[in-house]
């Protein structure tokens, strides 16, 4: 097997919090705390875990919007930390992320196309338009909707489009945070097919983020569950499922429904 | 209820829309013309041929109004959009690069703040002497720290927003984001205090020109007016009281023209009232 | 409590069409639906806390009294002692500035008439009775000092305050991490039998209302679309939508892959929730259902009593209908 895509090694991130008093040293939050995963191409991969557990920091260290304090993120086998500033532009292209605000992560004021097209104009790639047609259609929507505002579309239509533009640049990797938990049950449905065709379709590598276990069991070949930082519990989605090691694991089991 | 208008906003308009159009009219036509002395007709009451009477030296006072109205305006936009345009990129650099830059740009901006833009005109005039230009250089530079911090906190806010995440994702770089998605985005509030600190640099322009660090004879000016009517106050207040309401009308116009605005763009205020 | 053809309208948009609920005292009623369904409202018309913009027609009685219609007055004195209602954004309902033990108080001196030593009395037995740790403390905290399941406890105690008949639950958990929103079930369920109170549980999420109702009410369109024992229509649901829910909810049967080694998907409803001033003439769910036929986007559908007290609102099940129902 070749090397693997992506790949966390003892991740680490620290927080100072604002100071609580005078004269002693401001107390430190550590929201990620010496983890590691690695993900092969193709393959899905969940993170499970409630909030303040760390999975949302982690995210935006393997986006590379934050460094870690101690660990690598390697991408292809690279350094995201250790790339040049055009480097790491250019690597942008093959790792993209869908947020969970629909209402959110569109530039309200930018016409539908223009949001799409992004990804490439920042990116240096050429022949836009086709492009970005091509990725409306991906998603199950029409040409003519790139001529749209935000504003014009429902929320799961928005998320259509927030994965258009992630996938404009036919990226191996698809971070998706939280992507489903902010729509209705029909419509978080109609997305997750929707995901799990693209990467059927496309060879995508996901990392797929929730706090709903029943969402990320559907959708991932593997399952990392945080808790307060720390990656407590790892393995086959079948096999977490069915024999959960660890209590908080088997706690999320049945908050989600899989287990009663 | 929803579609209508704050009262605020249309009185606002109103005044500012007689303001502009009485100094856009002088431009192509005066009653008289305002600096044409005539020592006999000195003091004369409003009538059907001076409207509201003549000055000390006979010159025709809605004539000079309405060409000060021009002159107020010019120096007011001038300095605004100077002003503006050097506040808002401090506070959008300041804003994306953050860290010790923010600090910096901020910390500056504060001491501009307590920098009074009188003593300011005062100093640049004493070494330049008095004239026009150093009001615009006076007034623009006062209006530097109050737009760098308006633009500066809110793109603050517009920097958390998910949609930027997403442009870095895509690849974008501070500065590119600030043009795409910043600035479109930190307009409306910026126009907001734009439109305000019309009204302020209405005000500081007329101060500056009662003080004859402004505009010089024998361009007039509702402030200079003014100086010269005071030492003829009991004698003929009206060459007071004229200048007077014209200043208050303009700055009461565009201060009610910005609150109205910002009613209308402040999303909080919105959904209070849908 | 009962509510008999209850209809809310915002000029020309149907929020809620004649809907008939009633509620014995201890029992547990789930309300299900997606956004904009007509949930929320009719929550709101259990407290009398309708927008002063909406039409209001039917009637809504309290222990036998009619209170449709009835002014604010009214209502107030019924709200906290008789209806009392729980919100989805605990932070949002809390005075930020106030100790919660204040805020608990508040209602115990004004409405009972306690004095202060007495209210406190009360505040704290309330505080352990919804399972707040250590309660002493917890009176003398403030909002922000507390977690958001401990201030949904709370919010639970203060709604608790003066003993209400009724407790309408509106999305109490979706604010909340998976484990604490567990916790919060149990507890509405627990306070629910001893108080013999009954609780109005309203949510999108099907697996809280299972744990938390006996009965349950599928809303779609401002419409009741489905109703009965809640393990009953969750086990075998007929109307189409509330099927279509089901399939959506993943789940471990739509897990895995399928013989050609893609993965599983899931059941899906086409399109979105139409928005309010939009909605089909006749039946809601037409326009989105699989299996539509003539008379659904002009007819409404009456109610099919189901058996086991299970009933549900489609052409498909109505008798007049019966052999397409068959196909």
């Amino acid at each position: 097997m070749s090397a693997p895509l992506l790949q966390l090694e003892g991740v680490t991130r620290r927080y100072r919090m604002p100071r609580t008093a005078l004269f002693r040293p401001p107390p430190v939050l550590t929201a990620v705390d010496n983890v590691s995963l690695s993900l092969n191409a193709g393959q899905t991969l969940g993170i499970v875990g409630e909030s303040g557990s760390g999975k949302s920091t982690l995210a935006r260290m393997i986006m590379a919007f934050e460094a870690p304090d101690e660990g690598a993120v390697l991408f292809q086998g690279a350094d995201l930390n250790r790339l040049s500033g055009a480097d790491l532009r250019l690597a942008r292209r093959r790792f993209q992320m869908v947020f969970q605000d629909p209402f959110g992560s569109l530039d309200p004021r930018r016409r539908v196309g223009w949001s799409i097209a992004e990804p490439l104009r920042a990116t240096g790639a050429e022949d836009s338009a086709a492009r970005v047609t091509q990725a409306l259609d991906q998603v199950g929507l029409r040409a003519g909707d790139a001529e749209k505002y935000p504003h014009e579309f429902s929320g799961g239509q928005r998320q259509r489009i927030a994965i258009a533009r992630a996938i404009v640049t036919r990226p191996a990797l698809l971070v998706a945070d939280e992507a489903v938990s902010a729509l209705d049950v029909s419509v978080q449905a109609q997305i997750l097919n929707l995901l799990m065709d693209l990467q059927e379709e496309m060879g995508l590598a996901m990392i797929f983020i929730s706090h709903d276990l029943a969402v990320v069991a559907c959708i991932c070949d593997r399952i990392l569950v945080m808790r307060n930082g720390k990656s407590i519990e790892t393995g086959d989605t079948g096999a977490l499922i069915a024999n959960p090691r660890h209590d908080y694991t088997r706690s999320l089991l049945v908050a989600s429904g899989l287990e009663t | 209820m929803s579609g209508r208008l704050p009262v605020n906003l249309i009185i606002g308009a109103v005044l500012v829309a007689l303001v502009v159009g009485v100094a856009a009219l002088s431009l192509v036509w005066t009653p008289h013309d305002h600096a044409a002395m005539t020592i006999r007709n000195r003091f004369q009451p409003a009538d059907a041929t001076f409207w509201l009477g003549t000055d000390q030296l006979g010159r025709d006072i809605v004539s000079q109004l309405m060409v000060a109205a021009r002159n107020s305006m010019t120096v007011a936009l001038v300095a605004v959009l100077i002003g503006g345009s050097i506040g808002v990129m401090f506070g959008l650099l300041a804003s994306a690069l953050g860290g010790w830059v923010e600090d910096l740009i901020m910390r500056v901006a504060d001491i501009g703040f307590a920098f009074p833009a009188l003593l300011f005109a005062i100093m640049l005039s004493a070494v330049f002497g008095p004239s026009l230009t150093i009001a615009v250089a006076a007034i623009a530079f006062i209006n530097i720290p109050v737009f760098a911090r308006v633009s500066r906190a809110s793109a603050n806010q517009i920097w958390t927003r998910d949609f930027v995440a997403a442009a870095r994702a895509a690849g974008h770089g501070r500065f590119a984001i600030s043009r795409d998605h910043i600035l479109p985005n930190i307009a409306a509030p910026v126009i907001v205090q734009g439109t305000i600190e019309f009204a302020v640099a209405i005000l500081a322009e007329a101060a500056l020109s009662y003080l004859g660090l402004g505009a010089q004879p024998p361009s007039p000016s509702w402030g200079r007016m003014l100086s010269e009517a005071q030492t003829l106050m009991f004698m003929a207040p009206h060459l007071a009281i004229y200048p007077g309401m014209c200043i208050v009308i303009a700055v009461l116009g565009f201060s009610l023209l910005g609150d109205g605005l910002r009613d209308i763009t402040d999303p909080r205020l919105k959904r209070r009232r849908a | 409590m009962a509510l008999t053809q209850v209809s809310v309208a915002f000029s020309g948009a149907v929020a809620l069409r004649e809907a008939s609920v009633s509620i014995a005292p201890g029992a547990r009623l789930g309300i299900v639906g997606e956004s904009g369904c007509g949930k929320s409202m009719l929550g709101l018309c259990l407290m009398g806390m309708v927008p002063d913009a909406a039409q209001v027609t039917g009637s809504i009685r309290l222990n036998g009294q009619e209170l449709a219609g009835a002014p604010e007055r009214v209502w107030r004195r019924h709200r906290a002692r008789d209806v009392a209602m729980i919100f989805q954004e605990p932070m949002a309902a809390l005075n930020p500035l106030k100790r919660v033990g204040e805020t608990v108080m508040e209602p115990l001196m004004i409405h009972e008439g306690l004095s202060r030593p007495a209210a406190r009395a009360r505040a704290l037995a309330l505080f352990e009775e919804v399972g707040l740790p250590d309660p002493a403390a917890s009176l003398r905290q403030y909002p922000h000092e507390i977690s958001g399941g401990q201030r949904q406890r709370v919010l639970i105690a203060l709604a608790l305050a003066c003993d209400p008949g009724l407790l309408v639950a509106d999305e109490p958990t979706t604010a909340l991490d998976a484990n604490v929103a567990l916790r919060i079930i149990e507890l509405l369920v627990r306070l629910s039998k001893s108080r013999n109170m009954a609780l109005v549980f309203i949510s999108h999420d099907l697996a809280a209302v299972s744990r938390a109702t006996e009965q349950m009410l599928v809303m779609y369109g401002g419409d009741i679309v489905e109703r009965g024992p809640t393990a009953q229509v969750l086990a075998a649901p007929r109307h189409p939508y509330t099927q279509g829910l089901l399939g959506a909810r993943p789940g471990l049967e739509n897990r895995g892959r399928t013989p050609d080694g893609r993965r599983k998907r899931l059941v899906t409803i086409p399109g979105t929730v139409p928005p309010l001033f939009d909605l089909p003439q006749g039946c809601r769910f037409s326009g989105r259902c699989g299996q539509e036929f003539a008379p659904c986007a002009r007819h409404r559908p009456q109610p099919t009593a189901l058996g086991g007290g299970q009933e549900a609102a489609c052409h498909l099940l109505s008798p007049l209908h019966a052999g397409r129902g068959a196909a």
